[in-house]
């Protein structure tokens, strides 16, 4: 029973979780992974009016150092292997937010057939910002949900990705057929 | 008289005259003037690629796009190839149509070397064969959706939405019969 649980923190570390909590939500660095429209509400976020920079967020292009994966608008299925790729790339802890309509249900997108309409099942989403597009005001918003989020610790999405691994992986499966892994994301990732 | 003088001001005459000069060297044209530097050329299907010859030489040396409509009710393809030519600053429309099932036409590849990107999006939207292209295939989309061309008009796009995708985003009125958007 024992062996089979995830253990996602070490005990001799519990005393100092508190202190990693403030460090994780003090720090967040997004991939610069832009899908969608959404990309370009980046950059009023970035500059000096809403300035993230003041909550140490920082774009970042390694997914390895990342902390925060914005996706910021319509996902196709070429665009999912990719942020699949990506997320399972990111080092733990990793949170998810979602930016728009359109990776919440489909959006203006609802009956297109090359977008992915419910993010939700082929990866965990720890926030969702409606609106086409939202402005500048409600994605600040929404960091700060995932800064509180992480402070109280229910920011869990990476913690839902390691224990419904299977369902995850069915819907991805469904999506792509059996075994895109290894076709199609071997030739991005040689070492996969 | 004041449509005559709009003509002279807009400044048709140009467009007249050119389409003058391309029916007297390829009469199996018709032509006709849409509005000021816009004229539109009907080709029949089997002359087209001499025809882009001819109008290249007269000075239409850029192929800007190749798009195509479906009509299904007359079960034709129309293949729209749009040309600009740099010197007179005139857009031309060269329209042919070809029956939609065995959608054939020839590949533009040797006259324009952009037309190849062209006709493989065309290729795999709208299932026309290229004759003459070697790179027709899978190229945006996924294969799966590539068998399916997905702009043609009759391809079921709700039903494969729902197939591939779930059923759960169907949008009803509330007694569940009708879509709505």
């Amino acid at each position: 029973m024992e062996n089979n649980e995830i253990k996602y923190e070490l005990k001799e570390f519990k005393l100092f979780e508190p202190l990693f909590k403030w460090a994780r939500k003090k720090s967040l660095w997004i991939v610069a992974f832009c899908t969608g429209c959404g990309g370009i509400e980046m950059p009023p976020l970035a500059t000096a009016r809403y300035d993230f920079e003041r909550f140490g967020i920082m774009p970042n292009p390694a997914p390895r150092m990342a902390d925060l994966f914005l996706i910021t608008g319509y996902v196709t299925p070429k665009t999912l292997k990719r942020i699949i790729i990506t997320y399972e790339m990111m080092q733990d802890p990793k949170y998810v937010l979602i930016h728009g309509s359109c990776p919440i249900n489909g959006g203006v997108y609802w009956d297109s057939y090359n977008v992915v309409k419910q993010l939700d099942k082929y990866i965990p989403v720890d926030v969702a910002i409606a609106g086409c597009m939202p402005r500048p005001e409600s994605v600040m918003e929404g960091i700060l949900t995932i800064i509180r989020k992480i402070e109280e610790g229910t920011a869990d999405g990476w913690k839902r990705y390691k224990e419904n691994y299977e369902y995850y992986r069915k819907n991805q499966d469904e999506l792509f057929g059996e075994g895109w892994r290894e076709k199609d994301a071997k030739r991005w990732l040689a070492w996969l | 008289m004041e449509r005559k003088r709009c003509k002279e001001v807009v400044g048709m005459a140009l467009e007249e005259k050119i389409i003058e000069e391309i029916i007297q060297k390829a009469p199996y044209v018709e032509g006709n003037v849409r509005r000021a530097k816009r004229i539109d050329l009907k080709v029949p299907a089997d002359r087209i690629k001499e025809f882009l010859e001819l109008i290249k030489k007269e000075g239409f040396n850029m192929l800007i796009q190749i798009s195509i409509v479906d009509w299904i009710k007359e079960k034709e393809f129309e293949a729209i190839y749009q040309m600009w030519s740099v010197d007179k600053k005139v857009h031309a429309f060269v329209r042919t149509r070809i029956p939609r099932d065995d959608a054939k036409l020839p590949s533009m590849r040797d006259i324009f070397p952009v037309a190849e990107t062209y006709e493989r999006e065309a290729h795999e939207f709208f299932g026309i064969i290229f004759e003459g292209n070697p790179r027709l295939g899978p190229f945006i989309l996924e294969p799966r959706e590539y068998e399916k061309h997905p702009f043609r008009k009759d391809f079921n796009m709700l039903g494969y939405v729902k197939a591939v995708y779930g059923e759960d985003f169907d949008r009803y009125d509330e007694n569940k019969t009708n879509y709505v958007i």
